[in-house]
């Protein structure tokens, strides 16, 4: 654990209402699940189908991943916000399961080498895909307007200063939220990363 | 030296000039402020290629009603006369395991399935087993023996069952492969054929490194894989 660790305050929310959803998924409740499974089903299925391009193994991933989630959910940490980074954490598990056993039952390779290069070439392209999927998604949470300020900067490779201009707010507002931006989602990331398989 | 702060980081990792001149001999020499550059240019890298989602895909309906009879076989084992699904089945038989052999079953059923691998195959059986893999060659998946975890709670024992594994000039070393293809650990030197235990850490394996590998090494100072794979499985854990 380094010292960026930190928890970067979430600003996800429902309505009015605090989300503690993790909190009660943690503690057992089963309503939790459910809204857990109502508010991210759709993201862990569109990762798994554009993953696995195939509905069948999408949804028998969907479902491990909630079941899983629900056999683990002893081993989360609840914060406002960490609950799709989880998900997809243990849903790129899920996946790489999938693949491995393609991968088994198509190809068989020599070398530790040949293995790996080939091990690595698709699942670094899913895993991409999936963080990229998860990274917009996550945008689309943000909270306005840090999703559109981040998508200027970075998709539209816009200097702070044009983005100040066409949003009309100071370039040092612009900047705290790409800063900003930026922490939060490296904070989500890590909980994507931090799952064990 | 101090580290700088994380909003200087960021700056940095997006290319700040200036703050590469103040403190960038710093974040190269220091793990925790580089890793966390990188992190941050990960971040940007994602936002840059982020994926234009019009509508995210519904799974069918059907998917939550094998979710939830799956996690009300778990919670409570079906009465007399209930069939629950064989997946909801095998995670109630085991509701008194810790957590990730409950977590890793949903996942390890799947592959066992698909592999014909023998997973809790004989659920009377009282061994602390939580999960073995055939060994066969990576070419024409000759079986070359059988891996398999053994025990609970932190402390596990791979036992690795070999045959007919010719270590040439050098010796045989065992190894797990991490699922993510990138990170190995040498797990100990396999004498010859026959039962082999070496200790592990549930760590470990919650970590990902499931997949067993047995190679070929020469006597040289190289402690790194030769990538002279003899044999190899993966535990469905």
């Amino acid at each position: 654990m380094n010292r960026y660790g930190g928890r970067v305050t979430a600003a996800q929310t429902v309505g009015a209402e605090p989300d503690d959803v993790a909190e009660r998924l943690s503690a057992g409740s089963k309503d939790a699940l459910a809204e857990t499974y109502e508010r991210w089903s759709a993201l862990v299925y569109t990762i798994a189908l554009r993953a696995l391009r195939d509905h069948a193994d999408a949804e028998d991933v969907t479902q491990q991943v909630f079941v899983s989630a629900w056999n683990s959910r002893h081993t989360l940490r609840p914060a406002p916000g960490v609950m799709p980074g989880w998900l997809v954490g243990i849903a790129r598990h899920r996946i790489a399961d999938v693949r491995t056993q393609r991968f088994r039952s198509s190809r068989n390779v020599r070398a530790v080498g040949a293995t790996m290069h080939h091990d690595e070439a698709q699942p670094a392209e899913h895993e991409d895909l999936a963080g990229r999927l998860f990274v917009a998604h996550e945008l689309e949470h943000l909270g306005e307007p840090r999703g559109t300020v981040l998508r200027l900067a970075f998709i539209e490779d816009r200097p702070s200063s044009e983005i100040a201009s066409i949003l009309d707010m100071p370039v040092g507002t612009v900047k705290s939220h790409i800063r900003r931006g930026l922490l939060q989602l490296r904070s989500r990331l890590r909980e994507v990363d931090g799952v064990a398989p | 030296m101090s580290h700088p702060d994380q909003e200087s980081l960021v700056d940095l990792a997006l290319g700040d000039a200036d703050l590469n001149t103040r403190h960038g001999d710093h974040v190269r020499g220091c793990a925790a402020c580089s890793s966390f550059v990188a992190e941050i240019r990960r971040a940007r890298d994602l936002v840059a290629g982020s994926v234009e989602v019009a509508e995210w895909d519904q799974p069918p309906a059907d998917v939550w009603n094998r979710i939830e009879r799956a996690v009300d076989v778990d919670a409570a084992p079906a009465g007399p006369g209930a069939t629950p699904p064989r997946y909801a089945a095998r995670a109630a038989r085991r509701s008194r395991a810790p957590w990730w052999v409950a977590a890793a079953s949903v996942a390890g059923i799947v592959v066992g399935l698909a592999f014909g691998w023998a997973f809790w195959n004989d659920p009377a059986r009282p061994s602390p087993t939580i999960a073995r893999t055939a060994l066969d060659t990576l070419d024409t998946r000759q079986p070359r023996g059988e891996a398999a975890l053994v025990g609970t709670g932190e402390a596990l024992d791979l036992r690795v069952d070999t045959t007919a594994l010719d270590a040439g000039s050098g010796y045989l070393e065992v190894w797990l492969i991490n699922r993510d293809g990138k990170r190995m650990v040498s797990v100990g030197v396999l004498r010859g054929a026959g039962t082999e235990t070496f200790p592990v850490s549930q760590a470990l394996i919650a970590q990902g490194y499931v997949v067993v590998d047995i190679s070929r090494e020469g006597y040289d100072d190289k402690p790194q894989h030769s990538g002279d794979s003899l044999a190899r499985g993966a535990l469905p854990a």
